[in-house]
């Protein structure tokens, strides 16, 4: 079984927010007002935020692009008192929207800040999207097509994709079937495939590069690696 | 024992009872409105966000299940303690604690994103994941209510024997029951404010000391407006337990906020104790609710007057109303430290946390739902002594709680 992961590369993000809006459209996550956006009720799955170091003129500036890390140890596993989420064997975690009950108890768990409460019912058609719009039968089924208010989202590593192009015998990861963030990064920051694999792109990258992961000292031992600038 | 046989009801048909009744009833509805609003249109009517996902309902849950846990402490100073002296309010004691519990499960269920799906937290090692502590409450919380009512039971049918050890039981459920409500906050290591092994006995602490300052704020108003006499004694035994307890509070406080200062990663602890909102932690919380109501009580002459200990107990009841609101609000308002540097925009801001109108008429209505259930248990069950002189019960009024 593999074991998905990603690889970001910080050195090559200039912060121009496609892979929030790839997957916000990719999985209809609902539109939030710049109001919304201030008070954190907006969801999102994907973010990017700044990071600010020094002062004018000795100051410079890291694009974090922030899906969930998928940890190994996930917090919020341990503390969702329903079972909705979980970590699949291949080590994706994932929410279930009808196991939900919405305590927020995730959200509170997570050290990351990467899980979002639906706040209000999402209107219908917020995007625009042709349904079905022609070439999706390679990326599988629309995994949300209705929301309800009052669960817990978050990012899933676009796991639709990953088990369709598995169905139909594609490749997986590197230049093959990737998560929507990935897909539309213009710089192709985002570099996602299999962990365990030593032949991956990702395994690659890792074994040449320097990297960190987010708040190491958890011990959540997450899935999405930072290359440093 | 002589009072344990001659427990009476309240005949309740007075002015001021039927006001009561008819006030908290509107309040109730209101609450009800408020809460089938805020079901249809979404927790965007609620103060809380991403940042800080917990807000009143929670807060309100936690203050109830430890005004509820520490009323059982009188079940052990009757029966292991032999301190007859307060057999006399146990009754009514048992069953605020059986309201107030009720009162903090409603609050949990209406809490959920989805309150219909609130069944699940009961399905237990089914459809649950035992590692979470929110389950794991699922079973002390149910198991403390069925104790409770059993006691309750075992009390109003004057079995001795068996109220004895029903008491036991509840005493240690409850005690369980607001530990493991502790244990939600002190386990979660991603909050540097909440992570604290000392968490659950902080709880307990913070439990036995607000629950009998209420029940003493209670008594002392039924007492006087059903006409009935309480010992001055009874009174100030009552609020020297509570001075004890509070001196344990303040300790266990001292020593849990010093390990978070001493480690390193204090910004979060520090943006607590000095941070915008830190005049809430020292004035309302340490000040109000734990030095004036020890100084009352250590004083020689105000501890034996009924008046200052009721001034104490109602500033230890809102203080640690206090403490609760501050460890789930500004507790979580922190940002999370994500990456090294100084997170720009709204990913590095501080929570905020506007007070809704939904979500505080839905608490006003959930607690007068309960000073509902209360005020009508006077009336319908024999919760109070007989009175001792005047056998005359022409002027009575129910109780306001919390």
């Amino acid at each position: 079984m593999a074991r998905w992961g990603m690889v970001i590369d910080l050195d090559k993000c200039v912060g121009c927010q496609t892979c929030s809006l790839a997957c916000k459209a990719e999985n209809n996550v609902p539109y939030g007002s710049p109001e919304e956006h201030i008070r954190r009720t907006a969801p999102f799955w994907h973010k990017v935020f700044a990071v600010s170091h020094g002062e004018y003129p000795a100051v410079s500036l890291d694009f974090i692009p922030m899906p969930c890390m998928h940890c190994d140890n996930p917090p919020c596993v341990t503390v969702c008192p329903a079972k909705a989420t979980y970590k699949r064997e291949d080590g994706v975690v994932i929410q279930n929207f009808r196991r939900c009950i919405g305590c927020k108890y995730c959200i509170v768990a997570c050290p990351y800040g990467v899980r979002n409460f639906n706040y209000k019912e999402p209107e219908e058609q917020e995007y625009f999207r042709p349904d079905p719009p022609p070439n999706r039968d390679d990326r599988g089924v629309w995994p949300y097509p209705r929301r309800v208010h009052g669960v817990v989202e978050k990012c899933t590593f676009c796991f639709h994709r990953i088990d369709q192009a598995l169905r139909d015998g594609k490749k997986v990861g590197d230049d093959g079937v990737v998560p929507a963030c990935a897909e539309a990064c213009p710089a192709q920051t985002i570099y996602f495939g299999d962990l365990d694999d030593p032949e991956s792109q990702v395994s690659q990258l890792l074994a040449s590069r320097q990297w960190v992961r987010l708040r190491e000292a958890m011990g959540t031992s997450p899935k999405v690696y930072y290359l440093l600038k | 024992m002589s009072a344990s046989a001659n427990f009476v009801t309240i005949e309740g048909r007075s002015r001021g009872y039927r006001a009561l009744i008819l006030v908290l009833a509107v309040l109730t509805l209101a609450g009800f409105i408020s809460f089938i609003v805020s079901y249809v249109a979404g927790h965007r009517l609620f103060g809380s966000s991403n940042v800080i996902p917990w807000g009143m309902p929670i807060v309100m849950a936690i203050y109830l299940i430890g005004l509820s846990a520490g009323l059982h402490v009188l079940a052990f100073l009757i029966y292991i303690a032999k301190q007859d002296r307060y057999r006399e309010v146990i009754k009514a004691a048992v069953f605020l604690a059986i309201v107030l519990i009720f009162g903090a499960m409603v609050f949990i269920a209406l809490d959920l994103g989805r309150p219909e799906k609130f069944w699940r937290l009961f399905m237990l090692f089914y459809l649950n994941n035992m590692s979470s502590m929110f389950a794991i409450n699922a079973i002390f919380y149910t198991s403390y209510f069925i104790s409770a009512v059993i006691y309750f039971i075992a009390l109003m049918a004057n079995m001795k024997r068996f109220s004895m050890v029903m008491g036991m039981v509840a005493f240690g459920w409850a005690m369980l029951t607001h530990g493991g409500t502790g244990a939600i906050f002190g386990f979660i290591e991603a909050r540097e404010t909440w992570f604290s092994s000392l968490s659950p006995f902080e709880f307990i602490f913070a439990a036995l000391s607000s629950s009998l300052a209420l029940l003493i704020v209670l008594l002392v108003f039924i007492y006087r407006y059903t006409g009935r006499n309480l010992k001055q004694e009874l009174v100030s035994s009552l609020g020297s337990l509570v001075k004890g307890l509070l001196v344990g509070l303040l300790l266990l406080m001292v020593v849990g906020e010093l390990t978070h200062i001493y480690a390193p990663a204090r910004d979060a602890i520090l943006y607590m104790l000095a941070g915008p909102y830190s005049w809430m932690f020292w004035t309302l919380q340490i000040g109000m609710g734990a030095v004036v109501p020890l100084v009352i009580l250590y004083h020689p002459r105000a501890k034996q007057s009924t008046r200052w200990v009721v001034v104490a107990s109602v500033l230890v009841v809102v203080g640690v109303f206090i403490k609760r609101f501050y460890l789930v609000i500004p507790g979580l308002a922190y940002p999370l430290h994500l990456y090294p540097g100084k997170m720009e925009g709204v990913w590095g801001a501080m929570g905020s946390f506007p007070l809704e109108p939904a979500e505080i008429i839905l608490s006003v209505g959930i607690a007068a739902l309960l000073a509902l259930v209360y005020a009508l248990g006077f009336k319908y069950l024999e919760l109070l002594p007989a009175k001792e002189s005047a056998e005359a019960k022409t002027e009575e009024k129910a109780p306001q709680a919390t």
